[in-house]
Order: structure tokens, then sequence, then C-alpha cells
């Protein structure tokens, strides 16, 4: 007769179970308690603005633009700090984790600081005079990029670093260089840890508020995102459109999440 | 120089941490199946990786088949390397491994089909060639393994204790068919064992290291006499 092998002690499994169901009925009602407070009116209201959608548009948009960037730079990263040792290999290594450890809002103060420099003054207004990333949308996706790609150093850099040196020196001894190694062994067998960095990295990068508002402010179809909009009708008070915003990025964000794990598989996160 | 060498180090010097190399000096004759042996920490492991330019030496010269291939990086050694357990890349069917060696090469898509369905009968490991590497057994691991070293014709075989972590039943079975298709194929051989009956089965000489230095060389005949730690 075929059935399930028996576990012993599976008991002490659902006491060890009973913090993951504290937590996860916090979350459920948190949630709830949003779609829950949502009227209809609210949403006629919230999605009668163009302003709404616009700022739905330009958060995807910022999000999946900086987070691709994240991840065209983290992979090399990761690769270089995973595989070489050099001078300064701990300083480097210790610098990544700042964007990591710092609040965001004190990134922000530094990016701002930056555009106050020389170089930064001639980088933002050199070319474009009305300034390329001080109140610009080209500003989100810099202050994004800047808290988010450490993350995905992070995660990939582990990805590289689980994965047995021994596949890059056999692909070698059979005929393959280092780029050929690099795109047809390495690279396709760390994709679990390249879609988890970009999740890690996105996830990050969606929610982030302070720092957008102090390099970018919060301008009606200009640099307005989600988060900003929640903040700017909840300073008004209208506390229901607010809401619906933060209903939209819940479900944006559970969306996401579940395309990122079903086409990553088996990842470091997951 | 000797023309009919496959393999010849000279003067090859090494130092990895604590262990070294010195001047060390030997050659495998051309279509030779040598076995390399000695205790655990001889350095077997580090001599094929020198040969194969995982390692870069110190000093001293490695020729391959007469040429100096000391400098060159491994993808221009035109070597086929087995190490221990297979290590085949998990996100390629059997088939993909195999015509691995072909597709860094840019052969065309027929001629890397029929050479991979050559090497795998060759190895009788048809019946796999479209499975992925995670359900093989360890035998059937490093079936693949040899297919995938042999398909492109290399100038050299280096194979790095390549049945040790098979059962005896199948090891002795792939050390015949191992054995067969080298004479066959008529490819020089470099073949790391710590295992009696391993190298009794496939060995036309056997070089015994100790401590990164030639102890001794034996002929064919001879080597059954010669245990795992290199002591007759």
């Amino acid at each position: 007769m075929e059935g399930n092998p028996r576990r012993y002690g599976s008991g002490f499994d659902w006491l060890l179970a009973v913090p993951l169901i504290v937590y996860l009925l916090l979350i459920a009602g948190l949630i709830t308690g949003v779609f829950a407070t949502i009227t209809r009116k609210a949403i006629l209201e919230a999605f009668g603005e163009p302003a709404l959608l616009h700022s739905i548009k330009l958060s995807i948009v910022t999000s999946v633009a900086s987070t691709l960037l994240s991840v065209l730079v983290a992979i090399p990263a990761g690769y270089v700090l995973s595989r070489r040792r050099f001078p300064g290999h701990f300083l480097v290594d210790t610098l990544l984790d700042l964007p990591i450890v710092l609040p965001p809002l004190v990134m922000g103060l530094c990016v701002l600081i930056f555009f106050n420099t020389a170089v930064g003054r001639w980088l933002d207004r050199g070319v474009v005079e009305k300034g390329l990333f001080v109140y610009q949308p080209l500003g989100i996706v810099l202050v994004q990029f800047v808290v988010g790609c450490a993350f995905a150093v992070r995660v990939i850099k582990a990805g590289f670093d689980s994965l047995d040196p021994q596949y890059e020196e056999v692909a070698m001894t059979l005929g393959a260089n280092r780029r050929q190694t690099f795109f047809k062994v390495i690279l396709p067998n760390v994709v679990p840890s390249l879609v988890a960095g970009g999740v890690i990295s996105w996830a990050r990068i969606f929610g982030l508020f302070g720092p957008i508002l102090l390099v970018c402010g919060t301008m009606r179809y200009r640099t307005e995102i989600m988060p900003t909009t929640i903040f700017l009708e909840t300073s008004i008070g209208r506390i229901e459109v607010a809401l619906v915003v933060g209903a939209c990025m819940i479900l944006i964000s559970m969306t996401t999440l579940i395309v990122f794990k079903r086409l990553g598989g088996k990842g470091y996160l997951w | 120089m000797v023309e009919d060498e496959g393999i010849r180090l000279q003067d090859v010097s090494f130092r990895i941490g604590e262990f070294a190399i010195e001047n060390l000096s030997f050659a495998v004759r051309s279509g030779e199946h040598f076995v390399l042996t000695g205790p655990n920490g001889a350095g077997k492991t580090v001599v094929v990786k020198l040969i194969a330019g995982l390692f870069q030496p110190t000093a001293g010269l490695i020729l391959i088949n007469g040429r100096p291939v000391t400098d060159l990086p491994p993808w221009g050694r035109n070597i086929g390397y087995v190490p221990q357990d297979g290590v085949l890349f998990p996100n390629r069917t059997v088939r993909e491994n195999i015509g691995f060696g072909l597709e860094v090469r840019h052969r065309g898509r027929r001629a890397i089909h029929n050479e991979v369905k050559r090497a795998a009968s060759m190895m009788d490991i048809e019946h796999l060639l479209d499975r992925m590497p995670r359900g093989l057994s360890g035998g059937e691991r490093q079936k693949v393994s040899l297919a995938r070293a042999l398909v492109f014709k290399p100038s050299v075989l280096l194979l790095d204790e390549p049945v040790s972590a098979i059962d005896e039943e199948a090891r002795d079975g792939l050390c015949r068919n191992l054995r067969s298709i080298q004479r066959e194929a008529g490819v020089t051989t470099l073949h790391v064992s710590h295992n009696r009956k391993e190298t009794a089965l496939v060995a036309d000489r056997v070089g015994v290291l100790v401590d990164g230095n030639l102890r001794e060389m034996i002929e064919s005949g001879s080597f059954s006499e010669v245990d795992a730690s290199g002591n007759k």
C-alpha cells in the first residue's frame, strides 16, 4: 500500500509553526483591513483623476527601469566580488553594504548634496538647461538605483558564491573562452539568483518614498509616484483615495512577486 | 624531447599554500594510458590542473604533442578533462553537455548532432541523451563526462579519479570500457587513481607521486605490486 512516509515528531513542527501563523494572521489582517475600508465612491474618485493613473504609470516605469539597471550592474559586480580577491576587496564589499544599512533618507540627502557640487551641477544642468535629475523623472530612477542596486549585488553575488567553480574550469578545458564560459555556463546556472536579486531590488525600490521626495519633490504629472500620492492624499485629508492607491500597490506587488517566483523557480529567497 | 611523447613536464615548479612541486619532470608516451598514483595530498590533481592550464607553473615547461602550452589558456590546449564527479552542466541536457566542446568550436548543428550521437553510442548512453543530469547515477554521469571530453577529439585526455565515486561493480565495467575506448581512439591519457584494481585494469604505465615528486615509474606487468600509497 502506498502512502506518505510517517513523520515522527510532527507535533513539534506545528509548535514551531505557531510564530509563522501569528505573523501571517497579522499581515493578512492588515491587508484585509485596507481592502475592507475602501468604498466604491473612493475608487471612482481616485480613478476619475488622471493624476493617479499617471503616478501608477510613472511608478511602474521608473521601478522597472531602475531594477533592470540594478541587475545589469549587479551581474558583473557580483561576479567580480565573488570570484576575485583584490586589494581593497573588504572595503568595496563594506561600501556596498552601506545603501542597505543606511536609512534611505540619508541616501537621498547624499544624492541631493552631490547635485549641489560642481560635478553634480554639471551632470544635472550641463546638457539640459531645465535639469536632468533634480525634480525630474530621471532623478527618480537615479535615487531608486542608488538604493536598490546594493540589494541586487548582494543577492546575485551569493548566487555566484554558491556556484561550484569546477563548472568554469571544466568549460574552459572543453574549449570555452572566458566570454563563452560566462554566457553559456555561469549565467544560465545563476538565473534563480538573478531573478531573486531583481525581486528584492524591485521590492525595495517600488515603495521608496523619502529620498525621492527630497531629490525630485512630488509634482503632479511630473514626479509624482504612488508612495508620494499616498503622502499627498493623506496630507490633504483624502484618506479613502490614499487607501485606494495603497491597495493598488499591494495588488501590483503581489502580482509581481507571483510572476517572478513562477519565472525564477527555486531561488535564494524562496 | 622525444618525438612520440604526448605529454611532457620539464622541471615544472608550482606552489599552492603549503604544498609545493619542485622541478617535476616526466613524460607520457603518445597514445599511452598513463596512471598517476600516490597517497592523498601527493599532488596528483595539481599535476592534472597544471597540464590542463587551470594552474600556472612558477617555472618549467609543459608540452603537449611536442607543442609548448605552458603559457596557453585552458581553451587553447585541446584537452579533454574529466573531473572526479563528472561536473555536468546542470542547465543542459546530456546531449547539450556532450556537444558543449563542439558548440564552443562553432561546429555546425548537423555535425554536432552526428558527433554527439557517435560519442553517446561509444559510451552506450544513447538512451540518456534527452535527460537532464540531475537524475543520473554516478556511473552514468561519468560516462557522459567521458563522452563530452572525447567528442571533439582532444590531443590528450586527463582523468582525475574518474571512477572513484562509483560502486565497485560499475567501476570495473567502466574501466574496461574506458580502456577499450582509449585504445580505439589512440588518445594519450593521464589518469589519476589511487585504486590498485582500477590501475591494473587500465594502465600501460604507472607513475608514483609522493609529496610532489615522482618517486617511481613502473612499466606494464609489474604494477599489480603497487598499493594505493605508492608502496611496493
